[in-house]
This record gives C-alpha cells, sequence and structure tokens, in this order.
C-alpha cells in the first residue's frame, strides 16, 4: 500500500511527534555532554511537564504560552537543586551517579501517583481543530507543538552559541578543567546544564500534553525514544541529537506502513545493537 | 469506697459481655491498581467496597446462626502475571480470603487460577477469554459478559441496522486483547463481513498516526476499539477524527466510556457505539443502578463506570448464594451460583453458558447498546446473548 | 580476600543454609514459606548479577538470561514432553550460551555503552518471547500449564515435587550449589584476577591478565546461575509471560544488589532479605513502597555508595584494632 499521499501523510504525521522527541533527546544529551551522566529519570520531567500543563493550564486557566514558560522556569530551578544536592557529589562515580537517577524515577513517578492520581486527565489544546489542504491533514495543535518545539530548539542553540552562559556551557562540556583554570564556575554550569536538559524534557511534556493525555506512567516512553535517538545521533552530540530524532520520526512513521508495530520495535532495538556495536559514538561526526 | 466502686466498675466492665461481635468475612479483590489500566482495578474494588459497607452498616451479612461483617481486601497485581500469583498467594493463604471478587485482565486470570482452583477459592472476574471458565475450573465464574456473549450479537447487530460490510479491528497486543480480536474475527467471518485490519499494538502505544494511516486507507466501514483500555479508547477517537474518519466506530468492551470520552473530547467521540457498557444514566437505567451510580460520586468524586456496578453485583450475588446455602463453604456455595437466577441492581441475571463453556458460570443479562450522541449517551437497541434466548 | 575473609564467608554461608533448612520446620504458613522461596530464587539472581556487576558490568540483561532459561526449559517440557532434569541443564546452558555471546560481542564496549546495548538486548529478548514463534512461547498469553518438576527416584524411592515445602527445599538446594560455587569463585585464582581488574583493569592486563577472558567466564557463569533461577520460576509458577523478564523485575534486582552492596558476596543476600521483607509489610501501600525504594537508593547512593554490606564491612575494618601502627593503615 504504499502511495506518495501516504507516504507524505506518514511524514507529516512522524515530524510533529519527533519534533518534541528532539526536544527530550536534546536534554538528555546536554546533560550527558557537561555531566557525563545518563538521567535515567529523564523521563519523569516530561511527566512533570504534563502535569504542569494540567494544574496550571486546565485546572488553573493559565494562558498556554505564559505555562510553558513557567514550566521552563520552574523545572530548571527544581534540576539546578537536583544537581546541586544529589549529583554533584557523584561525580567522581557515573555509576552511583546513574543508580541515583533510578531512584529519583522511582521516587518521582511514585510520588506523582500519589499526589495527582492516575485517572488519566485530559488538557485542552489552545489550537483545537484540523487543517487540510491537498488531501493531506494536520491537527492544528500539531502544528503548534511543532513550532513551538522548532523555536525552543533555535532558542537553545541560540543561546549555546551566543551567550556567555552557553559558551561557558560549552566550554565546560568540552574540557572541565581547562574552563576551570579559565575561571568558569563548573559546578554552576553543572547545574545550569542539568536544569535546562530537565526543563527541555518538560517542555516536551507540556507541549503534547493536549495531544495525548497526562498521567504518571507517560514518561517512559519518551525516554526510551530519547535513549535510541541519543545513541543514533552520538552520546553528548547535539546537532546528532536532532539528526537521530529526525531519522527516528522518520522510521517511525513509514515502518508501519510495512511491518507489524512488533516487528517495527524489534528492528529498532536490533539497529540500536548493531549501531552500539559498530559505532557507538553515533552516526553524527562531532 | 471509692476504690471499691472502681474495682466493680473495671469489673463489670471487662466481663460484661461485650456487643456480639461479628465474625469477619473477607473478600479479596485483585486488579491492575497502578499503570494504564488503572481505573479498571480501582473501579472494581470500589464497587465491592460499597456493597460490603452497605452490607455491614445494615448490621451484617446473616447466615444462619452467624453474622458476619464483610471485610474487603484488596491488591494492585500491576497487571503482571507473576505478580497476580503473589498477592495471590497472599490472600489465599496468610489473609485466609475464600473468596476472591473482581479482578480484570486475563493473563492474571490465569495466573490466579493456579491457585484459587486447588484451594477451592470462589473466583469472580471481568477478564474476558473463553479459556478461563469451564468444568475445570469449578469455582471460577465471570461477572459480566466477555467477547463471546457482546460480540457476535453485536456484530449480527451492526450488519442489520447499520449495513455494514468490511471491518476494521484494533487490539492491544497481550491475552485480552488477542482473545478479542480472535472473537471480533471469528464472529466477523461468521456474518460475511470482510475484516479489511486486523491489527495489535504495544499497549503503551499513544501515537496512532501511522497505524490509522495505514488502515484509514482501506476505508473500512466499521472501526472497532476492541478491548483497549479507556485512555487509549480516547486518542484513538480523537486522532481518528482529526484524520477524517467519520464512519461508523464501536468499542466492543468499552468499560470506562467517560474516561476516553474526556480524552477524546465531545465531537471526536460523537457516534461511538458500545454495546457491553450500560448506559447508567439512561431512562432506561434500572433506578437501583443510579442510586449506586450517584452515591459512588459523592463519596468519591468521579463518574462511576461499569465496573463499578458489575463488581457490586457480584458481590451481591455470592452474598445471595451464601444465605441460599446456609453456609460460607465455597463448595455449597458454588453450588447455589451455577445455573441460578439472582436479582440484582441491573434485573434479572441468570448464571448459565453451558453452550459454551460446558459449565454455568457466565452472568447473562440482556445486552443494551448505547451510542454517544450530541454529548450523551443514549440507547439504540439491545441483543441477546446466545447462551441466553430461550432463558 | 584473605583467609580470614574465606572462613569468614563459609561460616556465614552455613548458617544461612541451615537456619533456611529450618523454615519449613518452624513455620507451616504457605505463604512465609512462598516468601521464603521467592527470595530465595531472587539470591541466586541477585549474587549472580553481584559478581558481572562487580566487574563494571551493567548488564541489564540479566533478567533476559532468566527469562530465556525459563522458556526454553518451559516450552521443551510443554512441547516435546522432556522431564525437568533434561530440561533444567539444557535452559541453564543455553543461558549460559546467551551470556556468552552477548559478552563477546559487547565486551569490548566501555561504561554507558555497554549498559545501554543490553538495555536494547532486554527489549529485543522480551519483545521476542512476546510476539515470535507464537506456537512454542505462547506470545502475548505466555506460557500455561509449565508441568512442576518430574519425581526425583532413586532405588526404588521416589521423592514428588509438587507441594510448596517440596519445591522451597529444592530451590534451597539450588541456591547453596549457587552459593558455594561463587564463594568458591571468590577465592579462586579468577576470583583474584577478577579483584585486580575491579582495583585497575590497565594494571591488571599489564601484569598479564587476560581481562576479556575473565569477564566471560564471569559472565557465562552468570547467565548459567540466572538460568537455572528461571526454570526454577517457570515449573514452580505453572504460569511465565514475557513481562515477567522486562525492565521492572530487572529494575528490582538492580536495586537488591546496589543497595546491597556489589564488592561484597553478602551485599545482594542483605538487599534481597532486606527488600522483600520489607515490601511484604509494604504491600498495602501500592505507590509508597516503590516511593521507598526510590528514596533508599537516593540516600544510599549519597551516603554509602558501597552498599549497606560495603559500609558495614568498613565500619568493621576501622573498629578492629589493627596489628600495624595507626598510621600506616589510614591510607587504605
Amino acid at each position: 500500500m504504499f502511495e506518495a499521499a501516504l507516504a507524505l501523510q506518514a511524514l507529516i504525521n512522524g515530524a510533529s511527534v519527533a519534533l518534541v522527541y528532539i526536544l527530550v533527546a536534546l536534554g538528555l544529551t546536554l546533560i550527558f555532554s557537561i555531566m557525563g551522566i545518563i538521567n535515567f529519570a529523564h523521563g519523569e520531567f516530561y511527566m512533570l511537564g504534563g502535569f504542569s500543563a494540567y494544574y496550571l493550564a486546565q485546572v488553573a486557566g493559565l494562558n498556554y504560552v505564559t505555562m510553558l514558560a513557567a514550566t521552563l522556569l520552574a523545572v530548571c530551578a527544581f534540576g539546578f537543586c537536583l544537581e546541586r544536592l544529589l549529583f554533584e557529589p557523584l561525580r567522581a562515580q557515573p555509576l552511583s551517579g546513574f543508580i541515583a537517577s533510578l531512584g529519583l524515577l522511582l521516587v518521582l513517578q511514585a510520588g506523582a501517583s500519589i499526589l495527582f492520581g492516575v485517572t488519566d486527565k485530559r488538557v485542552n489544546s489552545p489550537f483545537p481543530g484540523v487543517l487540510h489542504g491537498y488531501g493531506l491533514v494536520i491537527s492544528r495543535e500539531r502544528l503548534f507543538v511543532m513550532i513551538a518545539s522548532a523555536v525552543l530548539i533555535g532558542l537553545l542553540y541560540s543561546f549555546l552559541r551566543w551567550s556567555k552562559q552557553g559558551l561557558a556551557l560549552r566550554a565546560a562540556a568540552q574540557e572541565s578543567e581547562a574552563a576551570a583554570l579559565l575561571g568558569i564556575n563548573v559546578s554552576r554550569v553543572s547545574g545550569l546544564a542539568f536544569g535546562m536538559g530537565c526543563a527541555l524534557a518538560a517542555a516536551a511534556g507540556a507541549l503534547l500534553a493536549p495531544v495525548f493525555y497526562v498521567t504518571p506512567t507517560m514518561g517512559g516512553q519518551p525516554l526510551v525514544k530519547a535513549f535510541i535517538i541519543v545513541i543514533i545521533g552520538g552520546m553528548g552530540s547535539l546537532p546528532g541529537a536532532v539528526a537521530g530524532g529526525a531519522l527516528l520520526g522518520l522510521l517511525e512513521s513509514i515502518g508501519p506502513m510495512f511491518f507489524s508495530a512488533a516487528t517495527v520495535d524489534f528492528l529498532g532495538f536490533g539497529a540500536i545493537v548493531v549501531l552500539l556495536l559498530v559505532r557507538p559514538t553515533g552516526l553524527v561526526k562531532s | 469506697m471509692h476504690v471499691l466502686m472502681l474495682t466493680a466498675a473495671l469489673l463489670c466492665a471487662t466481663t460484661w459481655p461485650a456487643a456480639a461481635a461479628n465474625e469477619t468475612l473477607k473478600i479479596g479483590v485483585i486488579g491492575p491498581m497502578s499503570g494504564p489500566a488503572a481505573q479498571w482495578g480501582v473501579e472494581i474494588a470500589r464497587g465491592a467496597e460499597m456493597r460490603a459497607e452497605e452490607i455491614n452498616a445494615a448490621g451484617g451479612l446473616k447466615i444462619g446462626n452467624t453474622t458476619y461483617d464483610l471485610r474487603v481486601i484488596p491488591y494492585d497485581h500491576k497487571a503482571n502475571a507473576a505478580e497476580a500469583t503473589t498477592v495471590v498467594n497472599r490472600l489465599v493463604f496468610q489473609d485466609r480470603a475464600s473468596y476472591i471478587v473482581g479482578n480484570s485482565i486475563g493473563a492474571t486470570t490465569t495466573a490466579a487460577q493456579t491457585i484459587t482452583e486447588p484451594n477451592k477459592v470462589v473466583f469472580l472476574f471481568v477478564s474476558w477469554g473463553k479459556q478461563s471458565l469451564g468444568p475445570q475450573y469449578p469455582y471460577s465464574f465471570r461477572e459480566t459478559f466477555s467477547d463471546v456473549e457482546v460480540v457476535e450479537p453485536f456484530y449480527r447487530w451492526l450488519k442489520e441496522q447499520k449495513k455494514i460490510n468490511t471491518v476494521a479491528l484494533l487490539d492491544v497486543n497481550d491475552q485480552s486483547g488477542r482473545t478479542t480480536g480472535a472473537s471480533m474475527v471469528e464472529a466477523a467471518k461468521a456474518l460475511e463481513l470482510k475484516i479489511l485490519a486486523d491489527e495489535y499494538f504495544d499497549r503503551a502505544l499513544t501515537d496512532f498516526y501511522p497505524l490509522l494511516n495505514r488502515v484509514l486507507a482501506m476505508k473500512p466501514d466499521y472501526i472497532d476499539l476492541g478491548s483497549v483500555p479507556p485512555g487509549t479508547a480516547g486518542l484513538l477517537l480523537k486522532q481518528l477524527h482529526e484524520m477524517g474518519y467519520r464512519g461508523t466506530k464501536g468499542w466492543v468492551s468499552g468499560a470506562i466510556l467517560e474516561g476516553a470520552i474526556k480524552i477524546a473530547g465531545p465531537e471526536a467521540s460523537d457516534g461511538l457505539l458500545a454495546p457491553w457498557s450500560a448506559n447508567l444514566e439512561g431512562k432506561n437505567t434500572p433506578p437501583a443502578v443510579k442510586q449506586i451510580v450517584s452515591k459512588y460520586q459523592k463519596t468519591y468524586g468521579e463518574p462511576a463506570g461499569n465496573y463499578v456496578v458489575d463488581n457490586y453485583v457480584a458481590l451481591d450475588i455470592v452474598t445471595q448464594a451464601m444465605k441460599a446455602a446456609g453456609t460460607t463453604d465455597t463448595q455449597k456455595v458454588v453450588g447455589q451460583m451455577a445455573g441460578k437466577k439472582f436479582d440484582s441492581a441491573w434485573g434479572p441475571i441468570v448464571v448459565g453458558g453451558k453452550g459454551t463453556y460446558g459449565v454455568d458460570h457466565q452472568f447473562l443479562r440482556p445486552i443494551t447498546i448505547t451510542q454517544y450522541k450530541d454529548g450523551q449517551m443514549v440507547d439504540v437497541g439491545s441483543a441477546i446473548p446466545r447462551d441466553l434466548m430461550g432463558k | 580476600m584473605t583467609w580470614a575473609g574465606q572462613v569468614r564467608s563459609i561460616t556465614g554461608f552455613l548458617l544461612l543454609a541451615s537456619g533456611a533448612s529450618l523454615i519449613p520446620v518452624v513455620t507451616d504458613d504457605f505463604y512465609k514459606i512462598d516468601v521464603a522461596t521467592t527470595i530465595l530464587q531472587d539470591l541466586i539472581l541477585a549474587m549472580s548479577l553481584r559478581v558481572v556487576m562487580n566487574l563494571g558490568l551493567l548488564n541489564l540483561a540479566h533478567v533476559s538470561l532468566m527469562g530465556i532459561g525459563a522458556y526454553v526449559s518451559a516450552a521443551l517440557a510443554m512441547r516435546l514432553g522432556l522431564s525437568f532434569w533434561l530440561t533444567l541443564p539444557i535452559a541453564a546452558g543455553t543461558a549460559a550460551f546467551m551470556a556468552l555471546a552477548l559478552g563477546m560481542l559487547t565486551l569490548r564496549l566501555h561504561g554507558p555503552y555497554f549498559f545501554l546495548l543490553t538495555f536494547a538486548v532486554m527489549s529485543m529478548v522480551q519483545l521476542f518471547f512476546h510476539s515470535y514463534l507464537e506456537d512454542i512461547f505462547g506470545g502475548a498469553t505466555g506460557l500455561i500449564g509449565v508441568p512442576r518438576p518430574n519425581p526425583i527416584g532413586f532405588g526404588g524411592f521416589t521423592l514428588p515435587l509438587v507441594s510448596k515445602v517440596s519445591l522451597y527445599y529444592l530451590i534451597l538446594v539450588f541456591w547453596i550449589l549457587a552459593a558455594a560455587v561463587l564463594i568458591r569463585l571468590e577465592y579462586s585464582r579468577l576470583g583474584l584476577q577478577c579483584a585486580a581488574i575491579k582495583q585497575s583493569e590497565a594494571v591488571a592486563r599489564a601484569v598479564g591478565i587476560h581481562t576479556i577472558r575473565c569477564k566471560l567466564l564471569v559472565l557465562t557463569l552468570s547467565g548459567f546461575l540466572a538460568g537455572i533461577a528461571g526454570v526454577f520460576f517457570a515449573h514452580s509458577r505453572g504460569v511465565i509471560n514475557s513481562s515477567d523478564f522486562g525492565i521492572d523485575p530487572m529494575l528490582k534486582l538492580l536495586v537488591y544488589v546496589v543497595v546491597g552492596g556489589v564488592s561484597n558476596i553478602w551485599g545482594p543476600v542483605v538487599g534481597t532479605i532486606g527488600f522483600s521483607i520489607a515490601s511484604e509489610f509494604l504491600r498495602s501501600f501500592h505507590f509508597l513502597e516503590t516511593l521507598l525504594y526510590g528514596a533508599v537508593l537516593i540516600a544510599v547512593m549519597r551516603l554509602f555508595p558501597e552498599g549497606i554490606a560495603g559500609a558495614l564491612q568498613r565500619i568493621f575494618a576501622t573498629a578492629r584494632p589493627s596489628p600495624v601502627p595507626s598510621h600506616a593503615a589510614a591510607g587504605t
């Protein structure tokens, strides 16, 4: 069943969700590049973003963009504190840091289940309705999500490229000792990096909340996808995350046209295994 | 003098026969109370608790010469078969419960039965699958419709009333989904409906665009959401609507319709047919059911789904059978359940199903087909399960 | 790594084994026996995971090795009617072989890449048993009705293995054998080589230790033991499903080992028994149990990353009077 229109629709479908997963992956890889830690709790910040959207936008009626900004700031601060208290002391032993992030995952997920309840919650989209054109269809909320994600990615890029803090971050990522010698407060930079990484995941969650629904276990899938993207693109590589996300989005939309869902997943993991064996640094040269 | 009075008072207090304390009858409940299907488990547990509280408030359950206070013990098996064996072990051997009223998710029912049957524990569940009932499971009962009772009459109704010729069947790739899918396929084939798609997907999937893209290209007359949980159903409805599907859609096992409708929104849910789920607030709804629903809303602050009523009724029927048997001995109680007719909040219920399962352990009553139309649930038809015809 | 250490280990092990063998004598509460059975089974898994993690290998596919043991044995018993005593070595051997294959493919990878790869492998194995070869492995439904182990018979005397108590003693025997092997390993030449690798892989290699081969051997052994645990799991429960071998049980094992302590052979014992018992008390509290697990993980990592057993070892080591003048011992 391969027609051009079908394929094009598939691509549009893929793009809308892929961009959000890129946001999550960027957060994950940013954290890894600065701190060398794999944050297993990353998906839970996505979930927190979703609940933030629910409580601030749906329940309290806050304007959607205001809610996004508030979420970014709040989660960034939260992540900063977590890094200072929990991860910074464990820098020397990455395995311990990883396990601590596992503990954080359990605490956040269980905490959310207790505080917010397990019932799936709906968040109204600020942009309801569907757009049609050339036999293709896209919901306005997905279009908004695409645009907002692209904007956030652009903001991240400009921050890293041109701002003073961004430069400090990049220096610390490349060579933390040298950076420290140059007077960069490496520990504060780490906190900022972690905070930003978590904030990106939370933004993704807040953006996708109206598209799907909000529930304490919603962080599991995005985490796996983020890992896959980061492995494809290369751990610590930001352009790699973008490329990896695009590739994953493509495969996920085209794949089901030919294979059953189980086979798509199976091949996906198989590709990861092959990639890790052959080129662990990822497909994108950094 | 005061000392004497005090001592006398104390003596009286300790030797005076305490208000006759009722014995405790433990009723276990298991289900998925966390994760994607959590709503099912939570509703099942609450349904039993509501009925138990009512009985206790009225003085307890009088069976023969003993009066019992019912104590409901719920455990979360997290939709996991191994966890299910653990919690059932706990219920049977530590809590010493002889009755388990309520479970959902087929794989966990099967796992639980490996313990309940050898230990003669009466086990009622809502999960689907023909393999869960039979002569090899003398203590197991299904308390509500399963695929067998619902799919065939519903599809017959669809073909006649909605003029359906082609169908696309969707479901979750797990035991429940697979058995439901098999029933849907069987019923469709028997009615000579053309099956354009028969798709299974991972329980955790949320983005159905790729899948639906392929399914919609085949232009089916009817799409069935099978036995997916409410959140998933909501997403499917929403995404179907976004992709432009305006054809007939049904959700054979639709158990918590409000949950799905809330996620999908009223526009996307409009037209949804639900043969399994009875309308809990319609003009044909029995008053007893309406009472249960409003009490649930008051107590828990959420709208009740069918599972609440189903498990409430299940516990009610079990206690009726205990009274008829004059004992809580499970073997005798089972004898007072199989093949018998009961009055319940739903109306008359027959425990039958011998034609399909070889034993009369399936709760049967007429099916009402409801449809979500213009923001409301309306009754649009009814059907009789095969095993109930002529009873 | 001293004689004293070995004697202590063996003594502790003998004490534990004798205590465990008395449990069905002391109680006839079937539920408690059930919990004890699960603990012993988890001990085999946790202790075999520990030796691998002690070498710096975070093998998230450990639970898949258990699953392979379970599925292979169950399928052979149900589809071909083979006896448990035949399917046990075949299935455990398959798991060991898979572990070896995994090791040979991946041991060139370092740090995060190894664990990511084992995560992908675990997902693939789970997907495989869930969706493919349904006629053999049961697909989404899994396998129902896995037979109990065949009775042991010798010289006209047969011992059936159906009751809870008999199954308890079976897993106890398995655990005793597994623990004996692991203790022996700890103090053997291979064990010493592993300790050297743990201290510094570069130095170990320089001294002539074949690091890859050590890791492969340990990984294969851990696979064999995990396979045995899996076989017991399948035949004692009678029902297996691909969801029994996914990320949730794997994380549970990880918590047991890490909190108990990776460097100490008794670490996983402390972790498994501690958490299993705590879990029984917390069972009615659903999410509070998970919350506690997470909080304990964080606390342990922050306060004593070497785990409870490791911390205890450290405390007792500093408390004991040292034969060497204190300023020299302070350096360790």
